[in-house]
């Protein structure tokens, strides 16, 4: 066993920490608070040990956990790794937190705590695994834990149903990569990425393929969405948050970091992200124009939101652009807090007024004010709106599209602007919903609006993702030095 | 720190300041809120006319440090001559609509929220000006959209001011977006956000100056609402709470002049803008004659006001267009003029409806012997907006038609004249409506708020001063021309 063990360390405590709540939580069934405390703790030390990680990257000497040799690693920090994994953690410590609280409506904190960590767990191996083996199982870790968190509320059918919807899609999706990595194992005997970079074969293409259609499934490529909306606005808030804010994406850096690995043309991968990202964007934005309910809405807006990203990184990979990939990774940044936060905010609607559509919101200005400003913060983040985190991501992005100089580059940019103001159409009035007086109740009804004090359990995340968004829009420097290294070292596994 | 930036930071700051405390505040403030957001523009015009000294001695006073390293971004605010007159202009037009809301607003327990909300307003016009980097002046750019179009949801008159507001955001929106994407070609091409850097010279190839020109222009059109980009003003400005409709037309618009000034102008050479010349020429006398034609069309009376702003665009552009001196220094001044004369006449049409609770033109009449002093401001920014001498919107009429005739067009200079004979026809025939004829019957009258009639009565005086005195303004609009075109023109 050579290489660095300290990659292994998150790893190690997320999944000891899952099976240690669990024991707690069959201990103690109904200390929901000590239970998030605890399992904020996990999550607080696996970014502890995330941290050193931080400092030993160099774009070419990774800290590896290698068993073949030098070069035949099966867990690696790579620079997009750490960042993937980085707002995994952060966005499960908060919405954790949250769930101190918010999780009081549905109980069951033996199976919910343990399943939270399993899924970042099994995201934090995908984005750093190093073989196919590793990235298939932890793949399906996490997709096996996000099918039962999103089916949670197993009292209701709509979210039985939603997470049958989700497993079998993201079944057909796991399956189509155990289908690929067979191909490629066939071909060429070997798993690890390090092994496999250099001319690919025919079964190794139609492997790569696999992986695209796979993983393109789980990032909610159009036309591969559509259990987005169903599982992302099924599941609790604090699941969504995680859903939406980051989980699709990292199977979005998945596959990117195959199929440029497994010898996907840099420039071929750029073209066709850039393609799909057009319809994404615009699908997305139209359909979430049309929707009644909050969640999703914000659904529909994730899938728009992926397009600007799948724009960014496809005119990083087709014209050779680290600071666009960076761009794009920025705004998942960006994106995980606003996404995050806007789910927070729902859910703290919900469980206080029992608000699931847009209508239902109407008053929560008067009642919750922390919560109409923090959601509307989120909002009009996403709509990319200065000062905030959408508008900075939306600034580089730009300028990149402009600085490719290319057609489809240029397609690429009118689509979004189009788009970002399609956007506003359906962020605005939600935003005006918020502040609107509630409408009479109807006869009998409770009289709605006293002021409603919200828990500091609840309150604290949605503080500090307000801050956040607020400063990745302000004080971007920081955080694009986060993500500098990603764009070379994406661009360089396609060479 | 020199005294000089610290007024340059007291500008943006205390009306910054003020917004913060009293979001803060919330309900507490209420009783206070009107005169920390009075303080707070008095401050910031204090700061702009403490600074005319040092840029009478050819300083330029700025702020600038990093702020975005890794991509050349720092937050630099600089007052050079250009910014100068529509800083004055905003700055003024605040605090004037500030006082108006004393009277005009009645306390409730969201008070304080609105007028932080003008405050932040005012910070995103007067950043706007003041901003020496493209991210920020973006940033600022759309604060003044953001915070004016809450204002508007949240104050505006009637049951539309949602769909109103939605409206007004997407449109304008759409006018930033371009500007953004003229922003970022220019960014991309000098690898800086400066102006300055700006300024010292651009080299691009030929077709990209025809594109970036293109996007500025028409995004800045957008908020000049200049036909047929104008659809957002007159509903905009219809269910605007009259105070922020003073500013929106006063003070906002003239930013889209501000924005050609800065960008294309000054950038680049008349060779490289001529190609615009007579589309923007033709742009500002289709504007003028149809504001003009809706002005005299419209029944409720705000929005007859509204439309004169688009016509009134027109002149402007129509002035940029030329491409003469005498042509952009009589836009430049039209904009401050317009400035004093739209104010006056919205500041009058909120008295008359406050008094009388009514807003279509049939509706009224005979107000002149019950309203004399009412009817004389009126009167007086009716007669400016006509273009009558010896009122201050006369000069710069003058010089924006002697910009005209400087042209080979003079055909379309002919045509800019006899369009104005437009503007005189609603003036007087929106003045006579109101305060001549007969007095409907029912019609009341009620008590007038002094803080609502003592600016209204200011800035009839300041339209009559500025047009025999215009001397100092005449000196600013020099300087600023002198700055952006150099010695070229």
């Amino acid at each position: 066993m050579t290489g660095d063990v300290r990659v292994t360390l998150p790893l190690a405590c997320l999944a000891a920490g899952a099976f240690a709540v669990y024991l707690l939580a069959r201990l103690w069934a109904d200390r929901n608070r000590l239970l998030a405390l605890f399992t904020a703790l996990v999550f607080a030390t696996a970014l502890g040990a995330l941290g050193p990680l931080q400092f030993a990257t160099g774009v070419d000497h990774l800290p590896a956990w290698g068993r073949f040799g030098p070069g035949a690693a099966f867990l690696g920090a790579d620079p997009g790794a750490l960042v993937m994994a980085g707002i995994a953690l952060g966005l499960g410590l908060l919405v954790t937190v949250y769930s101190g609280r918010y999780l009081a409506l549905d109980r069951r904190y033996e199976t919910y705590y343990p399943l939270l960590l399993l899924l970042v767990t099994g995201l934090v191996g995908m984005v750093m695994a190093k073989d196919l083996f590793n990235l298939y199982m932890f793949c399906e870790l996490m997709s096996a834990a996000a099918y039962v968190l999103v089916a949670f509320r197993r009292h209701t059918e709509t979210a039985i149903e939603a997470g049958f919807k989700y497993l079998v899609m993201g079944s057909v999706g796991t399956v189509t990569i155990l289908m690929g990595i067979s191909f490629i194992y066939r071909e060429t005997g070997q798993l690890a990425l390090s092994h496999l970079a250099g001319a690919p074969g025919p079964w190794t293409r139609a492997g790569t393929a696999c992986f695209l259609v796979g993983l393109g499934l789980k990032s909610a490529i159009v036309p591969l969405h559509t259990w987005l909306p169903d599982a992302h606005g099924r599941a609790p808030s604090s699941i969504s948050a995680m859903l939406s804010g980051i989980i699709v994406q990292s199977a979005f850096y998945t596959l990117l970091k195959t199929c440029l690995g497994l010898g996907f043309p840099a420039h071929s991968l750029g073209t066709l992200l850039i393609v799909l990202s057009l319809f994404n964007m615009t699908l997305g934005n139209g359909l979430a124009l049309v929707q009644t309910h909050t969640k999703r809405l914000l659904a529909y807006s994730t899938i728009a939101q992926m397009g600007y990203i799948l724009l960014s990184v496809g005119v990083g990979l087709r014209y050779d652009l680290p600071a666009a990939i960076q761009a794009g990774f920025f705004l998942i940044l960006a994106q995980a807090a606003m996404k995050g936060l806007a789910f927070l905010c729902k859910g703290v609607c919900h469980f206080y007024v029992d608000a699931t559509t847009i209508d239902e919101l109407r008053g929560t200005a008067a009642r919750m004010p922390l919560v109409a400003v923090a959601l509307s913060v989120a909002l009009v983040g996403l709509a990319g709106v200065p000062p905030l985190a959408g508008f900075t991501g939306k600034w580089f992005i730009l300028t990149n599209a402009l600085r490719s100089s290319g057609a489809l580059g240029y397609v690429g940019l009118v689509v979004f602007l189009l788009n970002s103001l399609l956007a506003l159409g359906y962020y605005l009035p939600l935003i005006g919903t918020l502040f609107t007086p509630p409408s009479p109740p109807p006869m009998g009804g409770k009289e709605g609006g006293e002021r409603i004090r919200i828990s500091p359990w609840m309150a604290l995340p949605i503080i500090t993702l307000g801050g956040l968004v607020l400063a990745i829009g302000l004080y971007p420097d920081p955080w694009l030095g986060w993500t500098a290294g990603v764009g070379g070292y994406l661009l360089g596994l396609g060479r | 720190m020199s005294t000089e930036t610290i007024w340059l930071v007291t500008i943006l700051g205390a009306p910054m300041a003020a917004a913060l405390l009293l979001f803060l505040l919330h309900e507490r403030g209420v009783r206070v809120a009107g005169w920390i957001a009075g303080l707070a523009a008095t401050l910031s015009l204090a700061g702009v006319f403490l600074l005319l000294p040092a840029l009478r001695r050819g300083d330029v006073p700025a702020l600038s440090f990093q702020w975005i390293p890794a991509v050349n971004i720092r937050m630099s605010l600089h007052l050079d001559w250009l910014t100068f007159p529509f800083l004055v202009t905003e700055a003024v037009v605040t605090l004037l609509a500030v006082v108006y809301t004393w009277g005009y607003h009645r306390p409730d327990d969201r008070t304080s929220i609105f007028y932080a909300l003008l405050m932040l307003f005012a910070v995103g016009m007067s950043g706007t000006t003041l901003a020496d980097d493209m991210f920020l002046f973006y940033i600022f750019w759309e604060l003044m959209l953001v915070a004016s179009c809450a204002l508007i949801a949240i104050w505006g008159e009637g049951d539309r001011r949602g769909e109103v507001a939605l409206k007004y955001f997407i449109f304008t929106h759409l006018g930033s977006l371009m500007v953004l994407v003229g922003l970022l070609m220019l960014y991309d091409t000098t690898g800086s956000g400066s102006f300055s850097a700006l300024r010292a010279g651009v080299t691009l190839a030929p077709g990209l100056v025809v594109t970036v020109t293109t996007f500025f222009i028409v995004g800045f059109c957008v908020k000049m609402a200049i036909f047929p980009l104008h659809l957002w003003l007159p509903d905009a400005h219809a269910v605007a709470p009259m105070p922020v409709t003073i500013m929106l037309a006063a003070a906002m618009l003239s930013m889209g002049t501000y924005g050609i000034l800065r960008f294309p102008l000054s950038i680049f050479s008349p060779a490289q803008m001529a190609p615009f010349a007579v589309p923007m020429m033709i742009a500002g006398i289709v504007s003028e004659i149809y504001g003009a034609l809706m002005a005299l069309a419209e029944q409720d009376i705000k929005r007859i006001i509204a439309y004169s702003s688009v016509s009134q665009m027109g002149y402007i552009l129509f002035g940029l267009g030329t491409l003469t001196y005498d042509g952009i220094a009589g836009a430049t001044l039209h904009v401050i003029f317009h400035a004093i004369v739209k104010a006056l006449l919205f500041m009058g049409v909120g008295l008359v409806v406050r008094a009388t609770g009514r807003r279509r033109i049939t509706e009224l009449g005979g107000l002149g012997s019950a309203m004399p002093l009412v009817a004389l401001c009126i009167g007086t920014g009716a007669l400016a907006i006509a273009g009558m001498p010896p009122l201050c919107i006369f000069d710069s009429e003058w010089m924006i038609f002697a910009g005209g005739f400087h042209t080979a067009h003079i055909s379309l200079s002919i045509l800019t004249l006899f369009g104005s004979l437009l503007t005189v026809a609603y003036a007087l025939w929106f003045v006579g409506r109101i305060f001549f004829g007969t007095r409907p019957e029912g019609l009341t009258i009620d008590r007038l708020p002094w803080a609502m009639v003592a600016p209204t009565v200011l800035l009839a005086a300041l339209s009559l001063i500025e047009g025999i005195l215009p001397a100092p303004l005449f000196d600013w609009v020099d300087q600023s021309l002198n700055l952006i075109l150099g010695g070229n023109w």
